[in-house]
């Protein structure tokens, strides 16, 4: 019995040690970008040199090449993606959810647009934008971003849906409401902490795409990522810099990411898990 | 018809002119002036797309001055990195309105461009702008990639020549004089390695930049990419003899693990010390050589020579109208004061890099600028410099053969497998 | 409001287009304009001949497309780098992520912290991440190579025979918390009993896990394993930030292989055909895949 808690209590250690080390693989990536940050140019060819005089030239440079703009052009893409998702998705993935419309064929019929590649749909897009005049704006990037925030999003809120009893609807009208009225002002308010999750990651799901913004996005709709990839060009890298854009970027949805973790567990495997 | 519409419109853009500057004179009555009902000329705001690099600031710089010429032109220059560049121009291309009014066009593009019809013929223009333009001044080279069939569809804007940059301190340490053969160039690599120090800083890194670098070895080996009439030559013993002379030196000179290294790691490695030499682009002299710039404390210690063998590869820069450009003739208006030997000449004074020989020759710019034996040595560059590549799917050869040749770099194919596969893909690419 | 009262049910419209459909509507008319009309009009393209620099050649091609993408000795080493790509990275971040995941749902102390912290690379723009690595990993400015430099270490990372691993181990770094969290998701779901019964029958730890934990949790390690396949298979920002296909060919992918062709040379044609090779080769995976676990199941 002792050999065996002996053995447990190395088993705890190795785990813990694992763990740690884990943690630490993740955060080391980050801590080297901070660094990097507010490295001068020459300290940055100094990689191992961990005592700098931290220098806030890169962040200055930064502000004021305009990535400001870049962050305000994700912002709006990321908002329109979702607020267009949330409004078409909603209705859907409660029918889907309530009233299995189409059977399981809907339900997982969904996620099949996952499977086409971007490659597929990036062509017909960009060469649709240029025959409707709006290539070069937000708007391709946006509908391109529907693309796979829409199934996502919708099959995140399916498995919300699946949680709320179905007799609640037919409560609220037996008091005079209209179905309609019923899934606005009762159902609706039961998912609210989950419709906010998958808007939050159906957010950070668009804010991160480059290959669509970059390709379909000119200077009227240079994202974040496109910013940062500008960055590093073939004939020069500004690698000071390119660290704050990337702190920049990455900030909001690191925040963002501790809100919705809980609910992303449920979210992520829900969907299946009733049909 | 062409032309007297043009002159019509120049007679329009004169009268605007005098009228803005008498608006000006009168003293301050309203600054929106030009619309007001009798002046009447509206003006023109030109999209311009460019690469983000400091020649496109120099042109920024000059803004101000162009519009005390011409007030009714304004420019919107959109200025993006290399690789967002491309799509942005074809997108525009194909458009019903177009998006850009005015582009730079890099040399592999010309071709392709100006065949599928996208750009502007300028010949008329050029003729128009007579001999104070002096379109001849422009180094040759630069003005043959600009000619697709017959005609001329781009005015150089600057050049991207290579040249051997290299530690004028060490290579007087050693006594060594600015290599002009292959073998000296591969003599001077081996002597200048020492300790954490690397002879040469290579660029192998697949793609354009090892066909670049590499295009010189090819040169100064005898060897050539197209033959006169076009003809893909790549396979050649001279081209064997280039490559397996490369990556001899790669692997006994060059820094360690650089098999991914570019333009930027070469130069960093230059300018902090740990290379004595490296091919890059001629105007990385005066930036190596500049107390502020990334060198530090070995600025001045830079010089620049000719590639060994003098045959480097070029190159360029273009300005080009779109042919669906909307402001065809506004868009000429400013290329054509830009590129004027006047103005061409206050671009490189500011640091811009040359395409014409008188300003090259110029006392003025030798002075103000970054001295007498820089300009010179560019000037010779640019007499007989080619570009890796003129004809149909100049830019897609370029991609296949830096990739051969980046396989016989890192050891994943033999030097001759590699010539071989990549004179192959050349010549299906550019008859296809 | 549509729906103005129940017995609306009862007239002819409502039954034909009941309201359940009705609250279908938008999302299938936006997924049709979408993602049903690309589709269409992408295998549209790969059928004809489509180069935005030759314009005048657009006419129908039938099969030739594919037949010359077939062709290219470069799209096939695209197509065994991507396979190669997914299958290390998916592997490894199913044994760290299940590693993770029974650690973690054993862990009492630093509980949410740690959780909080590990999910984190997921967020992260994977465009971010390869840049935050190139330079890590980079012999010149790299911490990494600079440590091991003093260790008398020197090793490219980026080199022909590395650098797809490499970009499988970056990956990794950013997905591992994907896997880890459906995993965790499934663990804590798990009944208490069968772990009990087979610690009463005197099995250890370890011969627990893998006589019932890991049978309990197959359908799940199954939906994780083909999410994230699916999801590297779309690899385009390590490539592009890092080692652009090579060196040589070591690294071309197919999504990069595709935004060359059609975003570098042009021919959307092509691209297009690239693009529908892999989605014919990935339904007949899945298909294949499917029908086999259906039928090993009945059997």
């Amino acid at each position: 019995m002792r050999a065996y808690r002996a053995k447990s209590l190395l088993w705890t250690w190795v785990r813990v040690a694992f763990l740690w080390a884990a943690v630490l693989v993740v955060l080391f990536p980050y801590t080297w970008v901070v660094l990097s940050s507010f490295k001068s140019p020459a300290d940055l060819s100094n990689p191992t040199k961990l005592l700098f005089a931290p220098v806030p030239d890169n962040w200055e440079r930064v502000f004021a090449g305009g990535i400001t703009n870049n962050f305000a052009l994700s912002l709006i893409v990321g908002l329109a993606t979702v607020l267009i998702t949330l409004l078409v998705g909603t209705p859907a993935a409660y029918a889907i959810s309530h009233y299995a419309v189409g059977g399981r064929l809907t339900r997982f019929g969904i996620l099949l647009a996952e499977l086409i590649p971007p490659s597929v749909l990036v062509v017909p897009l960009f060469l649709v934008s240029y025959y409707l005049k709006v290539n070069g704006m937000v708007i391709p990037v946006i509908v391109a971003h529907l693309t796979f925030v829409l199934p996502v999003v919708t099959w995140f809120l399916i498995s919300f849906f699946d949680d709320i009893p179905r007799d609640l609807e037919q409560a609220a009208m037996i008091d005079g409401c209209t179905r309609f009225q019923a899934f606005l002002k009762v159902v609706l308010p039961q998912v609210m902490p989950g419709l906010g999750a998958a808007a939050i990651f159906g957010f950070v799901l668009s804010w991160n795409d480059m290959f669509y913004a970059l390709i379909l996005g000119g200077e009227t709709a240079k994202t974040l990522p496109v910013a940062i990839a500008g960055y590093n060009t073939f004939r020069g890298v500004q690698l000071g810099e390119m660290s704050v854009a990337i702190l920049v970027s990455v900030l909001p949805t690191l925040i963002l990411s501790f809100f919705i973790q809980r609910r992303m567990i449920r979210g992520i495997g829900g969907g299946g898990v009733k049909g | 018809m062409k032309k007297s519409v043009f002159r019509m419109l120049a007679l329009v853009l004169s009268a605007a002119l005098v009228l803005g500057a008498c608006t000006r004179g009168g003293g301050g009555d309203g600054g929106a002036g030009s619309t007001d009902g009798t002046g009447q000329t509206e003006t023109v705001t030109l999209k311009v797309i460019m690469e983000e690099v400091p020649d496109t600031d120099i042109v920024m710089g000059m803004l101000d001055e162009f519009n005390q010429a011409h007030p009714n032109i304004r420019l919107d220059i959109e200025a993006l990195p290399y690789d967002q560049m491309r799509d942005k121009i074809v997108a525009s291309f194909l458009a019903p309105r177009a998006t850009y009014d005015l582009i730079v066009v890099d040399n592999p593009w010309m071709y392709d461009f100006a065949s599928a019809g996208y750009l502007e013929p300028l010949d008329d223009r050029i003729q128009q702008a007579g001999d104070a333009y002096n379109y001849e001044d422009f180094a040759k080279p630069l003005r043959d990639i600009a000619e697709v069939d017959g005609k001329v569809y781009g005015i150089p804007f600057y050049n991207y020549a290579l040249g051997l940059i290299y530690r004028t301190d060490l290579f007087e340490e050693q006594g060594l004089q600015a290599p002009k053969t292959l073998d000296e160039l591969m003599d001077a690599a081996r002597k200048l390695k020492s300790g954490d120090r690397a002879g040469i800083a290579m660029t192998p890194q697949r793609g354009y930049k090892v066909f670049e670098e590499w295009g010189n070895w090819l040169f100064a080996a005898g060897g050539a990419i197209q033959d006169e009439a076009g003809n893909i030559v790549l396979d050649s013993p001279q081209a064997r003899e280039a490559l397996t002379k490369y990556i001899q030196t790669y692997k006994e000179a060059a820094p360690a693990n650089s098999l991914n290294w570019a333009f930027d790691e070469a130069l960093r490695a230059t300018a902090g010390g740990q290379a004595a030499m490296m091919l890059s682009y001629n105007w990385m002299l005066p930036t190596l050589n500049n107390p502020d710039g990334p060198a530090g404390e070995l600025a001045g210690k830079f010089g620049l020579a000719e590639v060994p063998g003098g045959k480097a590869v070029l190159g360029a820069w273009f300005w080009s109208i779109p042919a669906n450009s909307n402001n065809k003739d506004a868009a000429w208006t400013f290329v054509h004061w830009l590129t004027s030997p006047e103005q061409d000449k206050q671009r490189v004074i500011a640091g811009g890099a040359p395409v014409r020989d008188s300003v090259m020759d110029d006392p003025q710019v030798h002075e103000q600028g970054f001295g007498k034996d820089y300009y010179a040595t560019v000037k010779e560059i640019l007499k007989d410099a080619s570009p890796l590549g003129d004809g149909p799917g100049a830019e897609e050869m370029i991609q296949a053969v830096g990739l051969e040749l980046s396989a016989a770099v890192s050891g994943q194919k033999s030097v001759d497998q590699a010539i071989a596969d990549a004179a192959k893909q050349a010549r299906e690419i550019m008859s296809k | 409001m549509n729906d103005r009262s129940v017995d609306t049910a009862k007239r002819p419209f409502s039954r034909l287009f009941p309201y359940e459909w009705r609250m279908m509507t938008p999302l299938l008319a936006v997924m049709v304009i979408i993602l049903a009309y690309p589709i269409v009009y992408s295998a549209w393209l790969s059928f004809r001949n489509v180069d935005l620099t030759r314009p005048g050649r657009d006419a129908f091609a039938g099969f030739d497309q594919y037949a010359a993408v077939l062709k290219q000795p470069l799209y096939w080493t695209a197509l065994t780098n991507t396979f190669i790509f997914v299958a290390v990275a998916v592997t490894l971040e199913l044994i760290l992520g299940m590693a993770l995941a029974v650690s973690l749902k054993k862990q009492k102390r630093f509980r949410n912290l740690t959780r909080a912290i590990l999910l984190t690379p997921m967020f992260v723009t994977p465009i971010a991440v390869g840049l935050m690595f190139r330079f890590l990993l980079n012999n010149q400015l790299g911490l990494v190579p600079a440590i091991l430099q003093k260790l008398g270490i020197s090793i490219d990372f980026f080199s022909a025979d590395l650098a797809l691993l490499s970009l499988a181990l970056i990956d990794v770094w950013q997905w591992t918390p994907f896997m880890m969290l459906m995993l965790l998701a499934g663990l804590e779901n798990l009944p208490e009993e069968p772990h009990e019964a087979a610690y009463v029958d005197g099995a250890n730890a370890w011969q627990t896990f893998i006589r019932v934990t890991v049978p309990m949790m197959k359908p799940i390690i199954l939906v994780a394993v083909l999410i994230r396949a699916l999801d590297a298979l779309k690899v385009f920002e390590y490539v592009y930030a890092i080692t652009r296909g090579g060196p040589g060919s070591a690294t071309e992918t197919l999504q990069f292989f595709v935004y060359k062709i059609g975003f570098g040379y042009y021919r959307l044609s092509e691209a297009a055909a690239v693009s529908w090779t892999v989605v014919i080769l990935v339904m007949a995976v899945l298909v294949l895949s499917l029908w086999r676990t259906t039928r090993g199941r009945s059997a």
